[in-house]
C-alpha cells in the first residue's frame, strides 16, 4: 500500500464536524416534523377527498415514492429558481426532505386509518365529538401508534438522505465534511471518520426511539 | 475559417440522445446490482434466519453498517480506498459493487422476514411428510414467504434504481449527471429537470403500482 | 500496518499484479494512453462543446502533452472536489484544472511549476449594485466547493459575520446560474471566464478583483513521483517556448497571455 493516511487535521476538525452533525440532527428532525403534518394531511385526503385535491395529493405522494431524492433537492434547487423562486441551500434541503417524508409517510399513514375500524370513528361521533375531534382525539393517535415504527425508520432515512446536502451547497454534516476534504483532498480519512459519526447518529435515533416508545406504549 | 467558438448552447436534439444513452447506463447499473444484491441478499438473509444470535451479531452487525451510513459516503469511501489496495475500479465498477452490497443488506432483512412468514407448524408439517430440509426451502418456504415479501423486494428494488443516481458523485454519467451536464451548457435547468424526472418517473411508477395492487390481493 | 492488512493487500496485489516502482513516464510511454483528469466547467478554459465533447485550453494541453509523449490521450471529466483524487487513486495521469498550487494541497499530490496564472474575479447580477470587494458585504456570494476563492472568501465571510449568505456550489456553471436566476447576487470566479460568462447572460456583468493573491495553476500528477513532475515541468517552459501557449491563449481567451512568472521569486 502505498498511501500513508493523515489522520491527524481530521481529528483537528472533529469539532467542527460534530457541530455539523447537530446541523444535520436539526434538519432531519425538522423535516419530520413537516413530514408528519403533511404526510397526515394528504392520507386524509387520499381517503376522503375527491376531484383536484385528491389529485394534488396523489400526484405528491407518487413523485415523492417515485422520483430520486437527489432529483426532488435539485428540483427545488435550480429547477424552482428557473421561476425565479430561490430557496437557501438549508431550505432546498428542508423542504425537499419534508416533501418526500410527507408523500412515504402519507402512505403509511394510510395503511394506519385502513387499520382502525371504521367504528372507531362512529363511536367517537356518537359520543357528540365532532369529526375534527374525534379524528385529533381518537383516530390521529392510534394510526401515530400503528405506524410509530416506520417513522423511526422514516427519521432515520431522513438523516441518510440529509447528506444529499452536500451536493446542493448545504454544510451539513456531509458538506462540511466535503469542505474540509477540500482543503487537503484528503478525502479517504475524513469521509471515514463522517461515516463513523453517521452510524452514531443513527444508533442514538434508533436508542431514543425505543425507550420512547417504551413510555408511550405502556400497556 | 474556424468555427466561432461557443461555451454555452441551446437544447437540440443531440442532447435528447444523450440524456437517453445515460438512462440507459442508469437502467443497466440498476439490473446489475439489484440482482446480484438480490442473490446475496438472500444468502445473507437465510444465514441470518438460521444462524440466530450468532448471526445476528456478527452478519447482521456488518450488514447493518451498510443501512446506517449514507450511501453517497460508501461510495465515496470504497472509490477513494479500492486504489490503497492496489484494485483500480473505475466509476461503474465502484457504483456496481457499492450499490450491490448495499442492495444485499436490505434485500436481507427482507428474505429474512420472507423465512420467518412461513409459520413454524407448517415447517413442521412439511418435514414430517418425509421432505428434507432443502425440498422444504424449495416447495414451502420459497412460495409462500416470497409472496409474503415481494412487494417489500420490490420496494428494495425501486429504492436502489432510484439510489443510482448517486453514483454520479463519483463521475459516472447516468441520467441524473447527465442532466447536470446539460443544465450547465444549456443554462435550461427546467426542461431538463422535467424530462429526467418524468423517466424516473415511468420507470417506478408502474412497477410499484403492480407491487401495491399484488400486495392488495395477496391479502385478500 | 497490521498483518491482517498486510495479507489482503499481498493477496490482492498478487491478483491484480500492479507495476510496484515503475515510474510514470515509463507507464504513460507502454501503456501508450496519457489520461488527463480535466474540469469541464471552467469556459474557456474548460467546457463542453455543442457535442457536449471537452473543449478549451486544458484539454488543448492535454492533447499537446499527449502528442509530446506520441501517446493517445483520454480526457477524463471531473469537477473540482474530484480533481485531485483522480490523481491519489491513480484514474488520471495527470490533472489539467486550474489546480492552484496550495501548500495544504501538496502535502497531497505533486504540483508542477505554473502552466497558467489567473486572479479571482466576481461576476455579478446587474441590478445588485456590486462596484467594489466592499460591496460584497451582506450579499449572497457564491463559489465552487473545494477552490481556493471559497476558501479566501470564506476567512472575510468569518470577518463580516456573512458566512451564512454563503453558498457552495459543485460547478462553476451552477455559480453562473445562480447568479443568473438571483439565488446568489455575486459568483466569485476566475477572471478568463468573466467575459464569456457576462456575454453570455444579460443578467450578469462583470464584478470586482478579489483582494487575494494571483492564483499560480499547476499541473497535478502524484506526489512522489518527482520524475514525472520534472517532465511536467519540461513541458510547460517548452509549451510557452513553442508558442503553443500562446497561441492557446489567444484562441480561448483572448490577447496577450500572461507571463508565467512569480516576481521576486527564483524558481
Amino acid at each position: 500500500m502505498e498511501y500513508t493516511f493523515h489522520w491527524r487535521p481530521v481529528f483537528r476538525a472533529l469539532p467542527d464536524l460534530l457541530d455539523a452533525g447537530l446541523l444535520t440532527l436539526q434538519v432531519a428532525a425538522l423535516s419530520m416534523v413537516f413530514g408528519v403534518v403533511f404526510g397526515l394531511g394528504l392520507a386524509i385526503i387520499r381517503l376522503n377527498a375527491r376531484g383536484p385535491l385528491l389529485w394534488a395529493a396523489s400526484t405528491w405522494i407518487e413523485l415523492a415514492r417515485n422520483t430520486p431524492a437527489l432529483f426532488q433537492l435539485f428540483f427545488f434547487g435550480f429547477g424552482l429558481g428557473a421561476f425565479g423562486w430561490h430557496l437557501s441551500p438549508y431550505a432546498i434541503v428542508l423542504v425537499g426532505l419534508s416533501f418526500n417524508n410527507a408523500g412515504y409517510l402519507a402512505e403509511n399513514f394510510r395503511g394506519g386509518f385502513k387499520a382502525l375500524p371504521p367504528t372507531q370513528l362512529r363511536a367517537a361521533r356518537s359520543l357528540g365529538m365532532t369529526a375534527t375531534q374525534a379524528y385529533i382525539r381518537i383516530i390521529i393517535p392510534q394510526v401515530l401508534r400503528i405506524v410509530y415504527h416506520p417513522m423511526t425508520n422514516q427519521m432515520v432515512w431522513a438523516v441518510l438522505m440529509s447528506s444529499l446536502g452536500m451536493l446542493v451547497g448545504f454544510r451539513e454534516l456531509s458538506g462540511e465534511t466535503q469542505f474540509f476534504a477540500s482543503k487537503t483532498f484528503r478525502i479517504f480519512e475524513y469521509f471515514a471518520v463522517t461515516a463513523v459519526i453517521y452510524y452514531v447518529i443513527v444508533k442514538l435515533i434508533l436508542a431514543m426511539s425505543r425507550l420512547l416508545a417504551m413510555r408511550l406504549f405502556r400497556y | 475559417m474556424e468555427q466561432p467558438i461557443n461555451f454555452f448552447s441551446g437544447f437540440s436534439f443531440n442532447d435528447l440522445l444523450f440524456l437517453g444513452e445515460a438512462a440507459g447506463r442508469t437502467i443497466l447499473i440498476s439490473i446489475l446490482s439489484i440482482t446480484i444484491g438480490t442473490i446475496f441478499g438472500c444468502l445473507f438473509g437465510w444465514i441470518l434466519q438460521v444462524s440466530g444470535t450468532a448471526g445476528a451479531v456478527s452478519v447482521g452487525a456488518f450488514l447493518d453498517i451498510f443501512r446506517s451510513v449514507p450511501l453517497i459516503i460508501q461510495l465515496i469511501l470504497f472509490y477513494n480506498f479500492a486504489p490503497m489496495i492496489g484494485l483500480s475500479l473505475d466509476p461503474f465498477a465502484s457504483g456496481v459493487i457499492v450499490l450491490s452490497i448495499y442492495a444485499a443488506a436490505l434485500v436481507a432483512n427482507v428474505a429474512r422476514g420472507g423465512i420467518e412468514a412461513v409459520g413454524r407448524p407448517m415447517r413442521r408439517a412439511a418435514r414430517s411428510l418425509g421432505m428434507s430440509y432443502w425440498q422444504d426451502m424449495r416447495y414451502v418456504v420459497w412460495p409462500i414467504g416470497l409472496r409474503a415479501v415481494f412487494p417489500a423486494w420490490v420496494g428494495v428494488a425501486l429504492g436502489v434504481m432510484k439510489d443510482s443516481a448517486l453514483v454520479s458523485v463519483l463521475g459516472y454519467v447516468e441520467l441524473l449527471k447527465a442532466s447536470q451536464i446539460l443544465i450547465t451548457r444549456t443554462q435550461e435547468p427546467f426542461i431538463i429537470l422535467t424530462v429526467a424526472g418524468a423517466f424516473y418517473f415511468a420507470l417506478s411508477y408502474p412497477l410499484s403500482r403492480y407491487s401495491a395492487r399484488l400486495e392488495e390481493r395477496w391479502s385478500q | 500496518m497490521n498483518f491482517a492488512k498486510l495479507a489482503l493487500t499481498g493477496a490482492l496485489m498478487s491478483a491484480v499484479a500492479v507495476p510496484a516502482f515503475a515510474d510514470k513516464l515509463d507507464d504513460v510511454i507502454n501503456n501508450g494512453v496519457l489520461r488527463c483528469g480535466v474540469v469541464l466547467d471552467f469556459p474557456p478554459i474548460g467546457y463542453r462543446d455543442a457535442n457536449n465533447e471537452p473543449a478549451g485550453f486544458d484539454v488543448e494541453y492535454c492533447k499537446d502533452l499527449a502528442t509530446a509523449l506520441e501517446v493517445d490521450h483520454e480526457i477524463l471529466p471531473v469537477t473540482w472536489a474530484e480533481r485531485l483524487p483522480v490523481i491519489v487513486t491513480n484514474r488520471a495521469d495527470v490533472v489539467f484544472g486550474g489546480t492552484s498550487d496550495s501548500l495544504a494541497r501538496a502535502k497531497t499530490v505533486g504540483f508542477s511549476i505554473p502552466y497558467a496564472i489567473y486572479y479571482a474575479q466576481a461576476v455579478v447580477g446587474k441590478d445588485t449594485g456590486v462596484k467594489t470587494f466592499e460591496d460584497l458585504k451582506g450579499k449572497r456570494v457564491a463559489a465552487a466547493v473545494g477552490t481556493v476563492p471559497e476558501q479566501e472568501f470564506l476567512k472575510y465571510a468569518k470577518e463580516w459575520g456573512t458566512e451564512d449568505l454563503y453558498q457552495g456550489y459543485q460547478s462553476e456553471n451552477e455559480v453562473f446560474l445562480a447568479v443568473a436566476q438571483g439565488k446568489a447576487d455575486v459568483g466569485i470566479t476566475t477572471n478568463t471566464a468573466v467575459k464569456p460568462i457576462a456575454d453570455q447572460y444579460e443578467e450578469i456583468i462583470a464584478g470586482p478583483r478579489m483582494p487575494w493573491t494571483t492564483d499560480y495553476t499547476s499541473v497535478v500528477g502524484p506526489r512522489k513521483d518527482v520524475t514525472w513532475l520534472n517532465y511536467l515541468n519540461l513541458f510547460v517552459t517548452h509549451q510557452v517556448r513553442s508558442g503553443r501557449y500562446q497561441q492557446h491563449w489567444d484562441k480561448f481567451v483572448g490577447g496577450e497571455a500572461p507571463e508565467l512568472r512569480i516576481p521576486g521569486v527564483l524558481y
